[in-house]
C-alpha cells in the first residue's frame, strides 16, 4: 500500500501520493481539518491512518529571549542552537549589563539562560530575578553552570534545567537544548487546536515542515541538478527558511549535524507580509533594489500580483542579506563559495526563473561585489519536502 | 588553578602554544587552551566563563602590540577580581627596544610581561607572583 504525504502550509496544502503532488489553496474561513477533508476527502478515504504522514508550517515558529554571560561563548552557542532549532530570537541580553536592559514587551515563548562551565559558582544573582519579573514568557530553560541550578530552581517557577551547553573545555554541547527546543516547537505546532484535529486522519507524529525539509537535504542532489555547496531557501506564506550545510559556516563551532536551518518567522509574503515590508523598508539597500526592479516603494503597499512578485524577490534578497557577512545578528554563511541556490515553497509558483536570477545576481553584485551568481534551481514541483517526510 | 591560554591575533604558532599547555599542566594548572588566532575579547570571555585565575596570552609574530591595546578597557567592563594577566613571547615587530616593550604592555594592563624570556623562567615567575598575591 502506498503512503500519503501532506504538508499544511499557511497558504496551501500540498498532498503527495504515488509521486504526484497536488496543491490546494487554503480556505481561511474553515479550520484546517474541515478544509483538507473538503478538498481531499476522496484521497484521504483511500488511506489508513497509519499510511498518512503530515508536516506543518502553518504556525510560524517560536520566539526566544537569550540571557548569556559572554558574547563569545554563552550567547554565541545559545544563538546557534536556537536558530538551528527553528526558533526566532527576539532579543539577547549580555548578563553583566542586564541592569541596563529593558525586557521585551511582547510575550516570549521561551527564555534561555546560560553562563559558565560546570563548577563555576554564583554566575547569576538577584539581578536576573528582577529582570525576569518584568518579562513576559511562557517557558524558561537553564543550560548554564551546574553550580547555579539550585539557586535558579528555588527562585524561578517552572524553570527547566538541562545539561550545560558549554562543555568543561568550552566547546558547544548542543543536543539537550536542541532537543528541548525542537520538542517545544513540535509541541507548539501539535498543541494548536487546528493541528490536533489532524490526528483524526493520521496515526503518525506531525512534524514541522522546516525539520522535514532539512531532513531531505542529503538527498537534494539526487532530485535536482545541484552542485555542492548549495543552500535551499524555502519562501512560504508565513516564514522564510534557509537550509544549509555546516561546511558553509566559519564559526569554529564543532557540531555533529551536517545540515542546519534558520527559520525567519517574519519574512513570509502572505501571513507575515506586514513585517516583511517593515524589514524591507529598514534595509539600506532596498530602495536601490526597487529602483533596479523599476518600481517605487509604493509597490510595497499595493495588493496586486506584481506587488507579491516584488515582495518575493525582496524575501530572497533579505534572507541572503541576513546570513551574509554584512549582518552580524545571524549565522554567517560563506555565500561566496556557493555553487547552487535552490528555491522552494510558494515562491516557485509565482516567480519566473529570470526574476529569481535577477534578484540573486543583484545581491551578489551589490552586496558581495561578485560578477557572477550561483546557479539558481527552482523546485517547481515542490517535492523536496516529500523526500524528507519519506525518511 | 585555572589558566586560559592561547595565541592572540593572526598568529598560528601552534607548537609553542602546545608547549605552554603541557608545561602548565605539568605544574598542576587546569588549562583552557583557546588555540591560535584568538581575539582579545574571546580570551576575556573565556576567563569569565571558566572563572579562571590566570590569563596567559602568547604572541610569536609580534602582533600582540596591536591586538592587546584594549585590555584595560575590557578589564573595566567586568569584575575580574583576582585574575592575573600575563603575556609572553616575541612581543615586538622589527627592531624593538626590550626596555620599552615591557612598560608598554604593563600600561595595557598586564601584570606580568615576558619578552623573549625562556618559558620555564616565565612560568616560575608566574608561580612566584601567584604565591605572593595569595
Amino acid at each position: 500500500m502506498s503512503r500519503l504525504f501532506i504538508d499544511v502550509g499557511s497558504t496551501y496544502f500540498k498532498v503527495s501520493q504515488n509521486d504526484s503532488i497536488g496543491q490546494y489553496f487554503r480556505d481561511f474561513n474553515k479550520n484546517i481539518f474541515d478544509d483538507l477533508s473538503g478538498r481531499c476527502g476522496d484521497i484521504l478515504s483511500q488511506y489508513t491512518k497509519e499510511d498518512v504522514y503530515i508536516c506543518s508550517s502553518a504556525n510560524g515558529g517560536l520566539s526566544t529571549l537569550i540571557i548569556g554571560l559572554t558574547n563569545s561563548y554563552s550567547l554565541k552557542y545559545a544563538i546557534n542552537i536556537a536558530f538551528n532549532s527553528g526558533i526566532n530570537i527576539i532579543d539577547t541580553v549580555l548578563y553583566p549589563k542586564i541592569q541596563r536592559e529593558t525586557p521585551p514587551l511582547e510575550m516570549i515563548d521561551v527564555v534561555i539562560i546560560v553562563g559558565g562551565i560546570d563548577g563555576v559558582e554564583r554566575v547569576f544573582d538577584e539581578r536576573l530575578l528582577r529582570y525576569l519579573e518584568a518579562a513576559h514568557y511562557q517557558n524558561i530553560v537553564y543550560v548554564g553552570s551546574s553550580s547555579d541550578r539550585a539557586f535558579l530552581e528555588q527562585n524561578i517557577e517552572n524553570i527547566v534545567i538541562l545539561e550545560n551547553i558549554i562543555s568543561p573545555k568550552l566547546k558547544i554541547q548542543e543536543e539537550a537544548l536542541k532537543t528541548y527546543l525542537t520538542d517545544l516547537y513540535q509541541a507548539d505546532i501539535v498543541g494548536k487546536e487546528d493541528i490536533k484535529q489532524l490526528y483524526a486522519i493520521t496515526a503518525n507524529q506531525i512534524f514541522s515542515t522546516p525539520y522535514i525539509v532539512n531532513r531531505a537535504l542529503p538527498q537534494v542532489s539526487n532530485i535536482l541538478d545541484v552542485a555542492d555547496p548549495f543552500i535551499v531557501i524555502d519562501i512560504g506564506g508565513a516564514t522564510t527558511d534557509i537550509h544549509y550545510s555546516r561546511d558553509l559556516v566559519e564559526d569554529n563551532i564543532v557540531s555533529q549535524s551536517g545540515y542546519d536551518r534558520l527559520v525567519f518567522k517574519k519574512l513570509g509574503v502572505y501571513k507575515s507580509r506586514e513585517s516583511l515590508v517593515h524589514t524591507a523598508k529598514s534595509n539600506e539597500f532596498v530602495f536601490e533594489l526597487l529602483e533596479h526592479l523599476n518600481v517605487t516603494e509604493n509597490i510595497l503597499e499595493e495588493q496586486s500580483e506584481k506587488a507579491t512578485r516584488i515582495l518575493m524577490q525582496l524575501s530572497i534578497f533579505l534572507v541572503l542579506y541576513k546570513v551574509s557577512k554584512h549582518h552580524a545578528a545571524y549565522i554567517e554563511l560563506n555565500l561566496e563559495t556557493l555553487n547552487s541556490i535552490v528555491l522552494t515553497g510558494g515562491i516557485t509558483k509565482v516567480l519566473s526563473d529570470e526574476e529569481a536570477e535577477e534578484i540573486i545576481l543583484f545581491f551578489y553584485k551589490k552586496i558581495l561585489r561578485f560578477h557572477r551568481a550561483p546557479t539558481i534551481i527552482l523546485d517547481r514541483a515542490y517535492e523536496i519536502w516529500t523526500y524528507g517526510i519519506k525518511e | 588553578m585555572k589558566v586560559v591560554i592561547g595565541v592572540v591575533g593572526n598568529d598560528v604558532h601552534v607548537v609553542a602554544n602546545r608547549l605552554i599547555d603541557i608545561s602548565l599542566e605539568e605544574r598542576g594548572f587546569e588549562v583552557f587552551n583557546l588555540g591560535v588566532n584568538t581575539y582579545l575579547e574571546e580570551f576575556m570571555d573565556a576567563v569569565i566563563e571558566t572563572d579562571a585565575d590566570v590569563l596567559l596570552i602568547s604572541s610569536l609574530n609580534g602582533e600582540a602590540e596591536g591586538w592587546c591595546r584594549d585590555l584595560r578597557i575590557l578589564k573595566s567592563q567586568y569584575d575580574f577580581k583576582n585574575v592575573t594577566f600575563m603575556i609572553g613571547g616575541n612581543l615586538g615587530v622589527g627592531e624593538m627596544d626590550p626596555q620599552l616593550l615591557v612598560p608598554k604592555f604593563e600600561a595595557y594592563g598586564f601584570d606580568l610581561v615576558f619578552h623573549q624570556i625562556d618559558l620555564n623562567v616565565g612560568l616560575d615567575r608566574l608561580e612566584a607572583f601567584l604565591e605572593a598575591r595569595a
